[in-house]
């Protein structure tokens, strides 16, 4: 029989980045999954092949087959969604150059890898609200993941963002900001008199296509986020937009503390896919674009993907330390 | 030729629906009996009965113009022969004394395929539990040929064509990631036993089958011609641009294995194609004939198909031979020491 790459004989060998997904429902959270697979597999076999990533087996199965869905224009249906729970690959350890492409001399790739282990925290909302109502701490199975996590990813729905000053307090993003400061306050409490530990919050702000050019208006912000590769200003836009809609989880962030765990600065991350609207009326499908060698492929924002990924491997790098 | 101190080379050879596998099999037999009659006689082959009694009835059909009817599922699970290859030095020495019974001209492998239902490798591929002894031999391959069907490559992504390949690619990238994971399983289990080991590796093989069926438009839009280079590096590079549209999945995973600890980095690229009879301005009603060679001194009347590429598919597994790391070996050797023990 297989073993899971996850399982808990090799976590003892060297330390597994957990990263925990959370999100409002219909937040994007098995798209980008799937788009950061498929980022993977298109960066993985290009002509360079200075990019090396390795699915785990238990992994494969469920992600394919977002990636065959994505790659055949549809988005993810509700029983993909549901069997995507987790996601678990090796990435090997970049070496930067030009910013965020890692290039290796002659060999391109290193015998050492990092291992990831991607978690999503099915009905987030859900799980905060039953916790807070009860008065319980949070001690939900699903929160028990976010509580050992070395990162986060804060799934932003950019479609919801506040297009007004007055919206803003009532936003449906407030709900989810109070949600998530709620998560990291539990996490910070629950880690207060561990030894000295930081987690990296990380701000995705998805469906980015399809936001409301008024919410970019407000702040006086450009219609599409500057590019990656521009680290600055990317994170000026990012960090804007986050500090208006998400204030709450943005000051449990900044909160200092001078012991046990700290909050890493948040990094920010925009996910869009193109779509088309499907003959007969049948929603939404995803725009697939040929791009020279690498055949068909979703259009989607790959270069923040690949951006993201290189940010893994920070953690990962700082996790060795 | 001694077939039974053959080193043992299992050969899982994946393969779609109807993807030409048992023809691949049947074209491959016809190379080795015809490169195994050759005058310079510096490879010879053997194959089981069970082997032999299906072979040259797909053979047989062949020379008779005629595709293989059937898969192999019915008939056999496992086919296997044995490879011999004149040693070199064997070679250059005088012809009488190369017939002594103290010389063993020929270094000999054993090529095992095995044919596995697509229900039970589904089963394994859900579960990660090998539970029938066919799955577990299919594990051990040191080799892994993933056939390729040239016929289903499509650049209009609304096609049925596009969707198989689609299901083939992430198929085909799961099976990888589970004989890795084996291999790697395996390699950690004898390290931590205190057997030493080298490091594992797989030997991926990728056969372009039906190539003669690949569309123009497809090579147009990828900018490659139509003949298949010679030079290995050009052959990678052809090969790749196709794998690269069509089965990326298996490409990143291949490449991926050196970051999970099995390198898979020598892959190999061959073509399969089989002429058959056209009309000119008439599509064939059902099954095409197979063209057949005229005679010549050197054989006649055979498939007229891609024989020199099946030639290099036989001289590749000499190379392999020779390279094949020894933790097969080392977990026999395992295997068998656990079993003395608790004798």
């Amino acid at each position: 029989m297989l073993r899971p790459e996850g399982h808990s004989e090799f976590r003892g060998r060297l330390p597994v980045p957990r990263v925990v997904i959370v999100g409002d429902r219909n937040s994007g959270k098995t798209t980008f999954l799937g788009l950061l697979y498929a980022a993977q597999v298109k960066f993985g076999s290009e002509k360079a092949d200075d990019f090396r990533f390795h699915a785990s087996f238990e992994s494969l199965d469920e992600i394919s087959g977002v990636f065959q869905r994505l790659m055949s224009g549809a988005f993810p249906d509700s029983a993909t969604r549901e069997g995507v729970r987790e996601v678990t690959f090796r990435l090997s350890p970049p070496r930067p150059k030009l910013g965020i492409v890692w290039r290796r001399k002659r060999n391109p790739v290193s015998d050492d890898s990092d291992l990831f282990r991607l978690i999503l925290l099915k009905s987030f909302e859900d799980d905060m609200a039953r916790s807070l109502e009860t008065g319980s701490s949070v001690g939900h199975m699903t929160l028990n993941e976010a509580l050992v996590s070395d990162a986060i990813v804060i799934m932003v729905d950019a479609t919801e963002l506040a297009a007004s000053d007055e919206q803003a307090p009532h936003a449906p993003m407030a709900k989810v900001d109070a949600a998530v400061e709620a998560l990291l306050t539990a996490i910070q409490r629950s880690r207060a008199h561990g030894e000295a530990t930081s987690v990296h919050p990380i701000f995705v702000f998805s469906k980015f296509d399809r936001v409301d050019p008024d919410s970019l208006r407000l702040l006086n912000l450009e219609s599409a986020p500057p590019d990656v590769r521009k680290r600055g200003p990317h994170l000026a836009y990012g960090r804007a937009l986050a500090d208006r809609n998400m204030p709450k989880t943005i000051a449990a962030i900044k909160a200092r503390k001078d012991r046990g765990l700290r909050f890493e600065a948040p990094a920010y991350f925009f996910s869009w896919v193109r779509t088309d609207n499907a003959a007969s009326g049948r929603g939404e499908k995803i725009r697939l674009r040929h791009s020279g060698a690498v055949g068909w492929e979703p259009d989607f924002s790959s270069d923040e993907y690949l951006a993201f990924l290189t940010c893994l491997g920070d953690i990962a790098a700082d996790a060795r330390r | 030729m001694d077939s039974g101190a053959a080193r043992d080379m299992p050969c899982a050879l994946l393969g779609d629906r109807a993807s030409g596998k048992t023809t691949f099999l049947g074209l491959l037999y016809a190379a080795q009996v015809k490169y195994g009659t050759g005058v310079t006689d510096d490879f010879r082959f053997h194959a089981p009965i069970q082997s032999l009694n299906v072979m040259s009835a797909v053979y047989e059909g062949m020379k008779d113009g005629r595709f293989p009817s059937a898969t192999l599922k019915e008939e056999i699970t496992e086919l296997g022969f044995v490879f011999g290859y004149l040693r070199k030095v064997v070679g250059k020495l005088p012809y009488y004394i190369r017939q002594q019974n103290w010389v063993h001209p020929f270094s000999t492998l054993r090529f095992s395929a095995y044919d596995v239902s697509g229900e039970d490798i589904e089963e394994f591929i859900e579960t990660g539990i090998a539970s029938r002894p066919l799955i577990q031999q299919l594990l051990k391959s040191v080799v892994v040929a993933v056939l390729v069907d040239c016929s289903k490559m499509t650049t209009e992504i609304d096609t049925p064509a596009y969707k198989k390949m689609l299901r083939y690619d992430s198929t085909v990238a799961k099976l990888l990631v589970s004989f890795q994971t084996y291999k790697k399983q395996e390699y950690d289990r004898l390290k931590d036993s205190g057997v030493r080991a080298d490091a594992p590796k797989i030997y991926p093989v990728f056969v372009l089958s039906k190539f003669d069926t690949l569309r123009d438009d497809v090579l147009a839009r990828l900018g490659l011609h139509r003949g298949f280079p010679e030079n290995n590096r050009a052959r990678k590079e052809y090969a790749e641009a196709l794998l690269r549209v069509f089965v990326p999945q298996t490409l990143s995973q291949i490449r991926g294995g050196k970051v999970a600890g099995v390198s898979m980095d020598k892959s190999a690229y061959f073509l399969s194609w089989v002429r058959t009879e056209t009309h000119e301005g008439m599509d064939p009603v059902g099954q095409a004939k197979i063209v057949r060679t005229g005679f010549a001194p050197e054989g006649g009347g055979e498939p007229d198909f891609s024989y020199d590429e099946y030639v290099n598919f036989i001289e590749h597994f000499r190379e392999i031979a020779h390279k094949i790391p020894d933790e097969i070996l080392e977990a026999e050797r395992f295997q068998a020491q656990v079993m003395a023990r608790s004798a």
